[in-house]
């Protein structure tokens, strides 16, 4: 039974520490419970005694040593419980001849009975007191308990009852030890990391831009600047990890991705998936995307919980974790900031996008908005600073639209105009969250007005003119080439790898890029879902099949927005 | 055979097994139980405190699953849509609604009052209204985003940026 444990627990644990612990612990028991059958049975040689009780030994404390870890995390193993708990054990065992210790005599009045009694006292104490104390780990440490409880009555108790009745001494078997171990295999595999995907390679990390050694709050209506920052640190070395539901739609710079499963102990396992990358990897990165899903998942109080003990993780390890308040409630949002983590309050990009325009082109900068958004097959929420690129060249190319119908001076004051706003869109997306966080926000900028320009165009133009560019800007989103609106859905959803696969798709149906049509489009849909479905087909990792499912429904369903917006 | 029958005579015949168990446990340790009848009489009420216990919670319908906590209401439509298994997901506003975690047990009540089933909650997560997909709305028995959009927004006044929590929800049968 022990060594079935062993093998389950081998094979599902993601905490190779954990697994360590857990195994030399089911070995002890296993080899105590062995010793016991194999001698009574006469097919096995009597352990020697001090050998035997060298085991005991072994396996109290590490019954202390996975108890504590189990409620404490992946760090504590390699830290205090292993020198309080494991010091005295070869210490004991030397004494044991000495002072005529054996095994079967093992729970009596003395020294080495008390350190027995004190590794099964502090594994149950502990257990207790998380019982009573924690909301994330109450679930588990009953479990924990009863397991501990089994093995004190299998233990000190039967072996007092034993002796009361004269019966022959376990000599350090456990008959409770498969319970207790069923006990723990089932709190390990309930608190079992989250799969991450990709692996970040081992070996070190480069420092990123965030601060350090602590947990960050990145208030902001949808997890934009957290993905983004998540990107850049991944990008410049820094090894990183995305907790999130869903896989973000691009591979982000090589950061890693652990997707939360629907489960009640899902704030648990995110703490234990940040705890064991953030070990593996100091100074790290962790972005808990969807602290609100989390919520939803395992209730409030065990998920702030976490958020509690990822902070000391970070500090311990020098690690930074960002937290996102997206879909929070307002009362989850007053709690976390009761924790008085570093607060950054961050605009949304397209919010902020949309004013850089309203100082130059007024309020006709929703509607130019609204067509790039249109020729893009996008929802204007899901605008961030990756589009600024794209709407640029958009914009540029409706001024373009109306050289034949604005020239000289008119069109020269349009264009500084332009040029006036696509430095602004420029160097809002070139800050970074902690700049943005500052609060210079171009929403919150007064006036409307471009700073350096003595008159905005609306007020160049008087509000008439004006209409011709946002009426060119329509035309440029229905102009633009259907192979540029399709590109830009598969370059986001794929990056550049998305470019080739649509270029593919074409030269299966024999069209060029310009020569594309809606028909086309809709083949093109079917044709690149089978495709990456089949990828996905091949592919192992869950939460990897999950993020390409993802990216096909979200091309099929642009691509298919954009055959209808043609109709 | 009714299911409700069919439970409790799943129930109490594990109940039955445990019994046996708890009758043999006494039997096997009984030269221990011969040192007198105080240690009968503690660990043996002990443990058949527990067994009671166990009993009770086993014959009330909360083992396994536990105590329902909280409660959904539905309009008569959405409740027969629910038991009829037509829809499988629940969208409710985020703010001002307490939903117990993944795992427990809802009471599900028309919004007359009357308790209709119990509700296991399978998977949750939060959106933003605006973001529920026509799939979503399918599931949670509309036929278009819209649709459920509308119906929420007569009953919560709800505005497409604000935050739903989605239950997919798997109904345990009628209260009794």
């Amino acid at each position: 039974m022990d060594a079935w444990l062993l093998a389950f627990i081998a094979i599902r644990g993601g905490r190779p520490w954990l697994q360590a612990t857990y195994a030399a612990c089911t070995l002890a028991y296993v080899a105590l419970g062995a010793a016991f059958v194999g001698t009574n049975e006469r097919v096995l040689a009597a352990l020697r005694d001090d050998v035997a009780l060298g085991i005991v030994l072994l396996a109290h404390a590490l019954t202390a040593i996975l108890v504590l870890g189990l409620i404490h995390g992946e760090t504590l193993p390699r830290r205090r419980s292993v020198a309080f708990l494991l010091v005295p054990v070869p210490l004991l065992a030397y004494l044991a001849p000495i002072e005529g210790w054996t095994a079967a005599t093992a729970y009596e009045g003395n020294v080495l009975g008390g350190f027995l009694v004190l590794c099964l006292g502090v594994a149950l104490a502990e257990a207790i007191y998380a019982r009573y104390t924690s909301r994330l780990l109450a679930p588990h440490s009953f479990w924990l308990a009863v397991g501990v409880v089994a093995l004190i009555v299998a233990g000190p108790v039967y072996a007092y009852e034993l002796e009361f009745l004269g019966e022959a001494s376990l000599a350090g078997a456990n008959l409770a030890s498969p319970i207790a171990l069923a006990c723990f295999a089932l709190v390990a595999v309930q608190a079992d990391p989250f799969k991450i995907a990709p692996r970040p390679a081992k070996g070190g990390t480069k420092a990123g831009t965030l601060p350090a050694s602590d947990a960050i709050v990145f208030e902001e209506n949808r997890p934009k600047y957290a993905l983004r920052t998540a990107h850049e640190e991944s990008s410049s070395g820094r090894t990183t990890l995305i907790l999130g539901r869903h896989a973000p739609s691009m591979a982000a710079g090589g950061a890693g991705f652990a997707g939360l499963l629907p489960g009640r102990h899902a704030s648990l396992r995110a703490l234990t998936t940040a705890s064991e990358f953030l070990a593996t990897s100091r100074g790290g990165l962790v972005v808990v995307e969807d602290l609100a899903d989390l919520s939803a998942l395992s209730e409030w109080p065990p998920t702030i919980e976490a958020v509690v003990r990822l902070r000391h993780v970070a500090r311990d390890t020098g690690s930074t974790v960002v937290f996102s308040t997206s879909r929070l409630t307002d009362a989850e949002r007053r709690a976390l900031r009761d924790l008085r983590l570093p607060w950054w309050s961050l605009p949304d990009p397209a919010r902020e996008i949309e004013a850089i325009l309203a100082q130059s082109f007024g309020d006709g900068a929703a509607r130019l908005l609204a067509s790039f958004s249109r020729a893009h097959g996008l929802r204007p929420e899901e605008l961030t600073t990756e589009h600024v690129p794209a709407l640029e060249d958009f914009l540029t190319r409706a001024l373009a639209e109306l050289s034949g119908v604005v020239a000289g001076t008119a069109g020269h004051g349009l264009r500084t105009q332009l040029e006036a706003a696509a430095s602004g869109l420029r160097s809002f997306a070139a800050q970074s969250a902690e700049d943005v966080a500052r609060g210079k926000w171009p929403s919150r900028i007064s006036s409307g007005a471009h700073p350096d320009l003595l008159v905005t165009a609306a007020e160049y133009w008087k509000g008439k003119e004006m209409e011709e560019l946002f009426a060119a800007a329509d035309t440029v989103g229905e102009r633009e080439p259907l192979f540029e609106r399709a590109r830009a859905v598969f370059v986001e959803q794929l990056g550049d790898a998305g470019e080739s696969l649509l270029r593919t798709q074409l030269t299966h149906l024999g069209k060029k890029p310009e020569d594309l049509d809606r028909s086309d489009l809709v083949q093109i849909a079917d044709r690149a879902s089978i495709d990456l479905e089949s990828l996905a087909a091949i592919v192992d990792i869950p939460q990897e099949k999950a993020r390409i499912q993802k990216q096909i429904d979200s091309i099929r369903e642009r691509l298919e927005l954009i055959v209808e917006e043609e109709q | 055979m009714d299911a409700r029958l069919r439970t409790f005579l799943v129930r109490s015949g594990f109940l039955f097994l445990i019994s046996l168990v708890l009758v043999a446990g006494f039997w096997y340790h009984r030269e221990f139980y011969q040192i007198g009848f105080t240690n009968l009489l503690i660990i043996g009420g002990f443990v058949t405190f527990l067994v009671i216990w166990a009993a009770r919670l086993a014959l009330s319908g909360e083992l396994p699953r536990g105590r329902p906590r909280g409660e959904l209401t539905f309009s008569i439509e959405e409740g027969d849509r629910l038991l009829r298994a037509v829809a499988r997901v629940v969208v409710r506003p985020s703010e001002g609604t307490t939903v117990p975690g993944v795992g427990h047990v809802v009471r599900a009540r028309y919004d007359t009052g009357p308790e209709f089933a119990r509700l296991f909650i399978e998977d949750a997560r939060r959106a933003f209204l605006a973001d529920l997909t026509d799939a979503d709305a399918r599931q949670a028995g509309y036929r278009t985003a819209a649709e459920l959009r509308e119906t929420g927004a007569a009953r919560w006044r709800w505005r497409p940026s604000d935050t739903v929590t989605v239950l997919r929800v798997r109904a345990m049968g009628a209260a009794s």
